[in-house]
């Protein structure tokens, strides 16, 4: 069953169409991937599921309620925790506030209990509690904003390139992470990547996306196998006659 | 600067000369040392448009053509172009044919096993290719095709440190050339002087739907008579500019971009790729524009669709505009003079809305619009007669070297692809069949004496096409005999007709009508992807790719309800049952569509041979 499903969405910046009749679905309990290059809407399509933006046409539904245009705080009620392009974790702020920022929504009293969950995930965090979280690392970072959004015990987590900037190493472990999450806490994931490798090996379903369109939807093994996505996104080439060739294929997304 | 022109069919074979020189070579050469200044093609490279003078295209075309000399080129040997329109391709023609060769273009979107089909066929010696792309290819299948001994490369961006005994960089052909003229004085002059109207100039393939392609043999004398053809029927002033877009692997290609620009002494401008094409032309806009009906019916689409996008008001305006500008065009039809009041009208919405359009186009500064190589629906020509510009549908095949029948001012019948050009005849055989003879027919095709002698029977050429004659000697050509469809109820019918019709829709890039032998009628077709994609993005309709774009409810209903609107024009057995879309986003690299994005029948119907039979 889909928890998430984009009908048709538009997303203008001024006049610019970013987001030209997008339509997808993401099913729940499964880690679905959005590839596409630079500029191709990706973080667009993020920002307007969870608020940031507002389509200017279509349907967002989540959990079977209409949700597109609604403020970014409701969508974070609702289950939703989108964790930015960038990390956007609080610089002047300790790892531990940041990771309490992320409960604001929450008036249980098991949020402590959930504190030291993030850091059995990220026991680094844990070593670092008391320090600013601008003096962490890239991977760091990264760490603490997926620890920051897990704190609102989402039902959907929106991950928009987390392996951006990270070290082979740092990004395996990312991955592992994300894989950990959705397993054991059950979070329905949507990850937007460049890492097209990383993001097909961990993903359930993938949809690629060029100039704010859809062009291509499989299941990540389908595609991890097709064509255009080993030529223009795994960077697999098969040696010519004359050995490594330079020139690229007709896309054709079949 | 008009070139004087000789036709005498008196003697046999018939005498055909330009300026008095009667072989390509000799005719180009003085042409070169006429007026070496003189500006004679723009080429645009990273945005810019470069010039070269005849003078440029003269020392190109020469050290190449010395260049394949030294490299043991000897007259009758043939020589393989594969690449996109560049200057290079027409260099390295020139510089074939002035040294004796014989070029024949390979299309840049031909796959290896066809390139290597086509290099043995004609047994190629010497291979020109464009760039990296189209050297792998050939190096692909070089194993099979012994005859292959030399492969030129025009770009070698990319293949710096790639060493072949086999290649060399067109720079490197040109230093041969440079060389050789230095060791053998002389041999470019007797090259040229050697040449006779008779020899072959291409080898032009046709595709093959009935079995392989064949190389169409033609000879100078065609060539040169085709290049005066062009100028009677059409009139190209040395003043004039085309755009070339089209593969020059192609005959009209050819003889539109490569030799009337000879003839004439005109301008031929280069795009720099496929995808610059419309802003390029907007450039440049042309004096003279020839194209094929796909871009005709592309670029009405696109004014359509803005249209839709547009301003009630606009819409309002383009109605009206379009109406008096196709009240004017009757008179322009019959070269009348347009009555005084409705001159004034026609005026006021040509300069508020009708020019615009044209400039979007780039077809303002067109004197004529010219339309050929398939079928074209009539409303198409009257809409850009009603735009404010003369288009004339011209007729012909590879055959005869391209036109054989035109339109031309003052004398046209929309629908009609006109009268036989001068010195040409046309007739109909007892069945129907449209045939041929002019100094342009060719003399067979290439290593095929069975396929030349059932083409080419006692000086006719018999062209697979059925047509009809008019009491003014119109040629009207109602579709290929063999497309034409006997339904199980035993009425003929000709699919290029409904085709036509249904391509007309801003949603349908092309269509194939199926129904020889089956109790209706029903199509195939492949939907324009870019005005679809709008209509459901503006429709809300839900979709991811192209495959479940075609899927939906409303991109069906909306491609239904435009065959229905076709339907309507027909009689009762004439109309469309069930249709189904193609589903998957063809390339011209796919087998079922043309170099130029046309459906081949054929391979259509093998190819969905479920799909159509899922509607009987």
């Amino acid at each position: 069953m889909s928890i998430l499903e984009l009908t048709n969405i538009e997303t203008y910046y001024g006049p610019v169409m970013a987001i030209r009749g997008v339509s997808m679905s993401v099913r729940e309990g499964e880690i679905s991937v959005l590839l596409g290059a630079n500029g191709a809407g990706k973080t667009t399509v993020l920002k307007t599921i969870s608020g940031a933006m507002e389509p200017q046409k279509g349907k967002i539904l989540f959990r079977g309620k209409e949700i597109q245009g609604i403020d970014p705080d409701k969508t974070a009620r609702l289950g939703i925790a989108h964790v930015p392009e960038g990390r956007e974790v609080f610089p002047f702020l300790s790892v531990q506030e940041n990771l309490a920022i992320g409960a604001y929504t929450r008036n249980d009293n098991e949020v402590d209990d959930d504190i030291d969950l993030v850091y059995d995930y990220f026991p680094i965090l844990a070593e670092k509690r008391k320090q600013q979280a601008a003096f962490l690392s890239g991977g760091q970072q990264q760490m603490l904003a997926i620890g920051r959004a897990l704190m609102l015990r989402p039902a959907l987590m929106l991950l928009d390139e987390p392996s951006l900037g990270l070290s082979p190493r740092l990004v395996g472990e990312i991955a592992e992470i994300i894989v950990r999450v959705n397993k054991e806490q059950n979070v329905t994931i949507f990850l937007v990547e460049q890492n097209a490798k990383m993001a097909l090996d961990i993903g359930h379903y993938g949809y690629v996306m060029e100039v704010g369109r859809i062009v291509m939807e499989d299941s990540c093994k389908k595609l991890s196998q097709a064509a255009d996505i080993q030529e223009f996104y795994l960077g697999v080439k098969d040696e010519g006659i004359r050995g490594r060739r330079r020139w690229k294929q007709r896309k054709t997304w079949r | 600067m008009t070139a004087t022109h000789t036709v005498d069919l008196r003697v046999d074979p018939p005498m055909v000369a330009i300026d008095g020189f009667s072989s390509i070579p000799a005719l180009f050469w003085h042409r070169v040392n006429a007026n070496p200044e003189r500006l004679v093609i723009r080429e645009k490279d990273y945005g810019i448009w470069n010039e070269y003078t005849w003078a440029d295209y003269g020392r190109n075309a020469k050290y190449a053509g010395l260049g394949l000399m030294a490299l043991g080129l000897k007259p009758g040997d043939v020589c393989s172009i594969a690449a996109e329109v560049c200057k290079e391709w027409l260099f390295a023609d020139l510089g074939v044919v002035c040294a004796g060769g014989i070029t024949n273009g390979i299309y840049p979107t031909d796959v290896s096993n066809q390139v290597a089909y086509l290099v043995n066929d004609s047994g190629t010696r010497f291979y020109f290719a464009e760039d990296e792309e189209q050297l792998d290819k050939i190096l692909d299948v070089r194993a099979n095709t012994p005859s292959l001994e030399k492969i030129i490369i025009f770009d070698m961006e990319g293949l710096r440190n790639f060493e072949d005994d086999m290649c060399i960089s067109f720079e490197a052909l040109l230093d041969l050339g440079i060389a050789h003229e230095a060791t053998h004085p002389g041999a470019w002059t007797t090259s040229i002087n050697a040449a006779d109207a008779e020899d072959l100039l291409t080898l032009t393939y046709t595709s093959g739907t009935t079995g392989p392609p064949k190389g169409a043999m033609i000879s100078h004398r065609n060539m040169l008579y085709m290049m005066i053809t062009l100028q009677r029927v059409c009139g190209i002033f040395d003043s004039d500019e085309q755009v070339a877009f089209l593969p020059l692997a192609h005959v009209a290609g050819r003889m539109f971009y490569t030799f009337a620009t000879i003839e004439a002494n005109s301008v031929i401008n280069l795009v720099e790729d496929v995808e610059t094409v419309i802003q390029d032309q907007q450039e440049i806009s042309p004096s003279i524009h020839f194209a094929v009906p796909r871009v005709w019916e592309k670029q009405y689409s696109t004014i359509l669709i803005k249209l839709k996008e547009g301003t009630a008001f606009g819409r309002w305006a383009y109605q009206l505009a379009i109406r008096i500008g196709s009240a004017a065009a009757v008179y322009r039809k019959a070269a009348a003079p347009v009555p005084l009041g409705l001159r004034a009208v026609a005026f006021a919405a040509d300069q508020l809305v009708l020019k615009n359009i044209r400039r979007l186009l780039g077809i303002d500064e067109a004197r004529w619009l010219s339309t050929a190589a398939a079928p074209i629906a009539p409303e198409l020509i009257d809409w850009y007669w009603s735009l404010g510009k003369p288009m004339y549908e011209v007729y012909g095949q590879t055959e005869c070297t391209g036109i054989i029948t035109a339109n031309e001012p003052g004398n046209l019948k929309i629908g009609s692809v006109g009268k036989a050009a001068p010195d040409a005849e046309v007739v109909l055989s007892d069945d129907g069949e449209v045939l041929l003879k002019s100094p342009g027919v060719i003399r067979g095709y290439w290593k095929q004496t069975k396929k030349t002698a059932e083409t080419f029977k006692q000086g006719w050429l018999y062209t697979g096409d059925v047509g009809r004659i008019d009491e003014d000697g119109f040629l009207y050509v109602i579709d290929r005999i063999k497309d034409i469809i006997i339904t199980a109820g035993g009425k003929n019918i000709t699919p290029s007709e409904i085709e036509n019709q249904l391509k007309f829709s801003p949603f349908i890039s092309d269509a194939v009508v199926i129904g020889d032998k089956r109790p209706y009628l029903t199509c195939l077709v492949m939907i324009d992807q870019e005005n679809v994609t709008k209509y459901a993005q503006d429709k809300d309709v839900p979709f991811t790719n192209y495959t479940s774009l075609c899927h939906t409810e409303a991109v069906q209903a909306l491609i239904w309800d435009e065959v229905e609107k076709v339907n309507q024009k027909f009689a009762r057995v004439e109309t469309i049952k069930k249709c189904r879309l193609i589903d998957q986003l063809l390339d011209p690299e796919d087998e079922e569509l043309t170099p130029t994005m046309k459906l081949k029948r054929k391979v259509v119907n093998q190819k969905y041979a479920g799909m159509i039979d899922e509607m009987y």
